[in-house]
C-alpha cells in the first residue's frame, strides 16, 4: 500500500512537470519591443533624418540640404584628421589591450594563492567612471617635473624621459591610448578568464603525458579554444576604440589643437560647440555605418577561426 | 563528457553581459549620486557659468532677502561645458528659468544665436535697458531688442604679482619693448614671466585678444565691419603681428614650460604664489587669482602693451558673460522681476564689484586693480572682445585650436590665420 502511494505521487509529479513546459506565446515580447522601438529606434531614425538638414540643435528652423553635409565631410580637414586619429587609437587599443588582457588572464589562471585578489585588482579600474579615471590620469600626466609620472621618472634617475604627456601634440594621442588600455585591460582579462575556464583540463593532462611543454600547449590547445573569447574581446575593443569619446574630452578636449580629436569628439563639437547639429548627425551616421561594417567583417573572419571540442 | 565542460559562445556572452551590467550599474549609481533635485514649485531655477558665481550668488541672496517667498536653485557649469549640458537642455525644451548667455554673436550659447532660435525672453521693456551705453548695445541686442543682462565690462590685461615684480626690480611696462625687457629681468631672477595655461581652451585666446586692439584696431577701428563686408581678413591684418608676438614670447622662454600641458588652475596658482609674475587674463577672474595668493593685495592689473607706440596700445574690454530669461519659462514674471532687480544701480554695482568689472552704467567704485584701464575706456580706446563680433560659433574654437597648434610647433601663423578666415566665412 505504501509503495503504491509513492508511485502514484511520483506519477502526478511527472504530469505536473510536463504541463509546466508550455512555451509562452510570442506576443509576450510585445511590451519590451514597443519600449525599445519608442526609446531607441524612433529617436535614432528621426535623428538620422537631421543628417540631411542644416539644423542648429536649438529652435525649429531646419532646411533640407540633401547630401551637402556628407560632401562637406569628405573635404573637412578636421574630420579627416579625426578619422586618422580614431583608426590609430583603435588599432593600438585593440592590439595592446587584448595582449595585456590575455597575459593577465594567463597569469591569474593559476593556482597561486593571491589569484582572487589579483583578479579584483586588475578588474577594479573597469568599474571606475571613465571621467574619474581621466581626471586622475590628467594629474599623473602633469608636465611639472615634480608631479605625477614625471616625478616618478625623476625619482628613479630617468629624468631625461620626462614629457609633456598631454601638451605635446605628437605624444598626447598615445598618452590617451595608454590610459584607455590601463582602464580596459581588466575587462579583456575577465573575458579571457572565462574562456580559459572552458578549456578542458583533460586535454592539457593528455598533452602533458605526451610530453608537450607550456608553449606548445598554449599554441595548440589553449589558443584555438580561446577563439570565442578572442572574437568577443576584439569586437568589443574595436567598437570601444572607434567610438572613444569620454577619456578624450576629459583629458585633452581633442587638443592640443586637433591632435587628439576623434570622430566622436568632432561630431560632439559640431553639435554643441559649433551649433551644426545636422552636420554632426551626418558624421554620426557615417561613424555608425563604419562601425557596423567593421564589426560584421571582423565577426565573419573571427568566427571562421573558432573550433569546438 | 568533455563537451559538457566547454564554454559555448552564448554562455561567454552571458558572462560578458554580466560584467557589462556591473559596469553600467556602477556608472548609473555614480550618475544618481551627482544629480540634483528638480526645481520645485515656486523656486527659480538658475544656471550660471563658473566665473559668474561671486556676483550672481550675491545678487540672488540679496533678492531673496528682499522678497519673502522667493527661493532659487542655483548651479554652475565650467565655461568649457556650458555649451553642452545647457544647450542640450535648451534644445530639449528643459531650459532653466534663468541661465547664462554670452554677449554678442560669437559662440553657440551667445545672445544672437539663442534669440534667433526664439529661446530668450524679450527684456526691452525693463528700465535698465535704456541705460546700456551705445558702444555695448551690440552685445545685448539683436534686431533692436534686448535679450540679456550683464553687470558690466571686464578688462583684459595682465594680472600681475606685485612682489614678483618688486623682486626683479621692474614696473608695469607701457610698450612692447618695455614688456620684453621686464620679462627678461624676471626670467633672470628665476621667475616665470608669464604663466600660460593653454591646455584650458579659452585661455589660448587671451594673449591675441590683448595684443590685437593695438596691432589692428588702433589703426582700423572699423575692422570688424570690414571683416563682415569681406574687405578685410585675419591673414592680411595686424593679427599676423599679434600672433608673431605671441610666438616671440614663447621662443624667448617667457612662458612656463609646457604651456599646452598646463591648466588655467595651475597658471592661476603660479601667479598667486609668485612662481610666475603675471598672466594675461580677464579681470572677472581676479578673485580667483586673489584666492590663490597669500594676500589679495599682492595682485593688481595693467594693460598688456602690444606696440612700441604707447598711444596705440588700446585695450580689450568685453561685456562680461550675462544672464537671460528662458522664453519658455513658466516663471517668466518672477525671473524678469529678478533681472529688473539686477539692473538697479546698487545691485549692478555689487555684482560688478564681485567680479572685478567696470559697472555697465552709473558712476561707481571700481576695483583698485583696474584704475590703469579707466583712462583708456574714457578715451574710447577700448574694443569688445573679438569673438563678440564674430558671425558664427566656429571661429572661436578654431582660434583655440590653432593657438595650441602654434604653441606645439604644428602650424605657422599664416596657416593658422587662414584657418580662422575659413571658419569666419562659414554660415552661422
Amino acid at each position: 500500500m505504501t509503495a503504491s502511494a509513492v508511485l502514484v505521487r511520483a506519477d502526478e509529479a511527472k504530469r505536473t512537470r510536463r504541463r509546466g513546459g508550455i512555451v509562452p506565446p510570442w506576443w509576450f515580447a510585445v511590451p519590451a519591443v514597443l519600449v525599445y522601438a519608442v526609446v531607441v529606434l524612433y529617436p535614432s531614425i528621426a535623428g538620422a533624418g537631421s543628417a540631411f538638414t542644416d539644423w542648429s540643435g536649438v529652435g525649429s528652423a531646419r532646411t533640407f540640404v540633401g547630401a551637402a553635409n556628407f560632401k562637406q565631410l569628405v573635404h573637412d580637414d578636421q574630420a579627416l584628421g579625426a578619422l586618422r586619429n580614431t583608426l590609430l587609437l583603435t588599432v593600438a587599443i585593440v592590439v595592446i589591450q587584448n595582449a595585456i588582457g590575455l597575459l593577465l588572464a594567463l597569469g591569474v589562471h593559476t593556482r597561486i594563492r593571491s589569484r582572487m585578489i589579483l583578479r579584483m585588482v586588475f578588474f577594479a579600474p573597469v568599474v571606475v567612471s571613465p571621467v574619474m579615471v581621466s581626471f586622475l590620469w590628467k594629474f599623473v600626466y602633469n608636465p611639472a617635473p615634480d608631479s605625477g609620472l614625471n616625478a616618478a621618472l625623476g625619482a628613479v634617475g630617468l629624468g631625461g624621459l620626462r614629457q609633456d604627456w598631454l601638451g605635446n601634440p605628437s605624444l598626447a594621442l598615445w598618452s590617451v591610448a595608454f590610459t584607455v588600455i590601463w582602464q580596459c585591460a581588466g575587462y579583456s582579462m575577465v573575458i579571457f578568464l572565462a574562456g580559459l575556464e572552458g578549456v578542458p583540463a583533460e586535454l592539457h593532462e593528455s598533452a602533458m603525458v605526451d610530453g608537450a611543454g607550456t608553449v606548445a600547449r598554449f599554441r595548440h590547445i589553449t589558443w584555438p579554444l580561446l577563439a570565442p573569447a578572442v572574437t568577443i574581446n576584439v569586437m568589443l575593443s574595436t567598437v570601444g576604440g572607434l567610438t572613444l569619446f569620454t577619456q578624450i574630452i576629459a583629458m585633452t578636449n581633442g587638443g592640443p589643437g586637433y591632435a587628439t580629436d576623434t570622430l566622436s569628439t568632432v561630431l560632439y563639437k559640431q553639435a554643441f560647440v559649433y551649433g551644426k547639429f545636422g552636420y554632426s548627425t551626418a558624421i554620426a551616421l557615417v561613424l555608425a555605418i563604419f562601425v557596423a561594417a567593421v564589426t560584421f567583417l571582423q565577426i565573419g573572419y573571427l568566427r571562421s577561426r573558432e573550433t569546438t571540442v | 563528457m568533455a563537451l559538457d565542460r566547454s564554454v559555448s559562445r552564448r554562455r561567454l556572452l552571458q558572462l560578458a553581459g554580466g560584467a557589462t551590467v556591473a559596469t553600467a550599474l556602477g556608472g548609473a549609481l555614480a550618475a544618481c549620486g551627482g544629480s540634483s533635485g528638480t526645481s520645485s514649485s515656486g523656486t527659480l531655477k538658475v544656471i550660471g557659468v563658473g566665473d559668474q558665481e561671486p556676483g550672481l550668488r550675491k545678487v540672488l541672496d540679496s533678492y531673496k532677502s528682499a522678497h519673502s517667498g522667493f527661493d532659487f536653485n542655483l548651479s554652475f557649469a565650467p565655461a568649457d561645458q556650458v555649451q553642452t549640458a545647457l544647450r542640450t537642455q535648451l534644445g530639449g525644451g528643459n531650459a532653466p528659468d534663468v541661465h547664462v548667455v554670452y554677449p554678442g554673436s560669437g559662440s553657440a550659447m551667445s545672445m544672437v544665436q539663442l534669440s534667433k532660435a526664439g529661446l530668450l525672453a524679450d527684456l526691452s521693456s525693463q528700465s535698465w535697458t535704456q541705460k546700456v551705453p551705445d558702444g555695448f548695445k551690440g552685445a545685448f541686442q539683436n534686431d533692436g531688442k534686448t535679450y540679456i543682462f550683464s553687470p558690466g565690462s571686464s578688462m583684459l590685461g595682465a594680472i600681475y604679482n606685485k612682489k614678483a615684480f618688486a623682486t626683479a626690480g621692474v614696473e608695469p611696462p607701457t610698450t612692447w619693448s618695455e614688456l620684453l625687457a621686464v620679462c627678461e629681468k624676471l626670467k633672470k631672477k628665476g621667475i616665470v614671466p608669464i604663466a600660460l595655461g593653454a591646455q584650458t581652451p579659452w585661455i589660448t585666446q587671451l594673449i591675441p585678444y590683448a595684443l590685437v586692439p593695438g596691432t589692428v584696431y588702433a589703426k582700423t577701428p572699423d575692422f570688424d565691419d570690414k571683416m563682415s563686408a569681406g574687405q578685410a581678413s585675419f591673414a592680411d591684418s595686424g593679427w599676423v603681428d599679434a600672433m608673431n608676438k605671441y610666438l616671440e614670447l614663447q621662443k624667448k622662454g617667457y612662458f612656463n614650460d609646457n604651456p599646452n600641458g598646463t591648466t588655467y588652475e595651475q597658471a592661476t596658482s603660479m601667479v598667486g604664489t609668485g612662481k610666475a609674475a603675471m598672466a594675461v587674463q580677464v579681470s572677472a577672474v581676479l578673485s580667483a587669482f586673489r584666492a590663490a595668493a597669500p594676500s589679495p593685495d599682492d595682485l593688481s592689473m595693467f594693460p598688456f602693451p602690444a606696440t612700441d607706440v604707447a598711444a596705440d596700445n588700446w585695450i580689450p574690454a568685453g561685456v562680461v558673460v550675462g544672464i537671460a530669461v528662458s522664453a519658455k519659462s513658466k516663471k517668466s514674471d518672477q525671473a524678469k522681476s529678478f533681472l529688473e532687480y539686477c539692473g538697479q544701480q546698487d545691485n549692478l554695482n555689487a555684482w560688478a564689484e564681485a567680479v572685478s568689472c567696470v559697472p555697465l552704467y552709473g558712476d561707481a567704485k571700481v576695483d583698485a586693480a583696474l584704475t590703469s584701464f579707466l583712462p583708456l575706456l574714457k578715451a574710447n580706446k577700448a574694443v569688445p572682445f573679438m569673438d563678440q563680433r564674430w558671425p558664427n560659433a566656429e571661429v572661436q574654437p578654431t582660434h583655440f585650436a590653432v593657438v595650441q597648434q602654434l604653441l606645439g610647433g604644428k602650424t605657422t601663423v599664416q596657416d593658422a590665420l587662414k584657418k580662422l578666415d575659413d571658419a569666419y566665412k562659414k554660415s552661422a
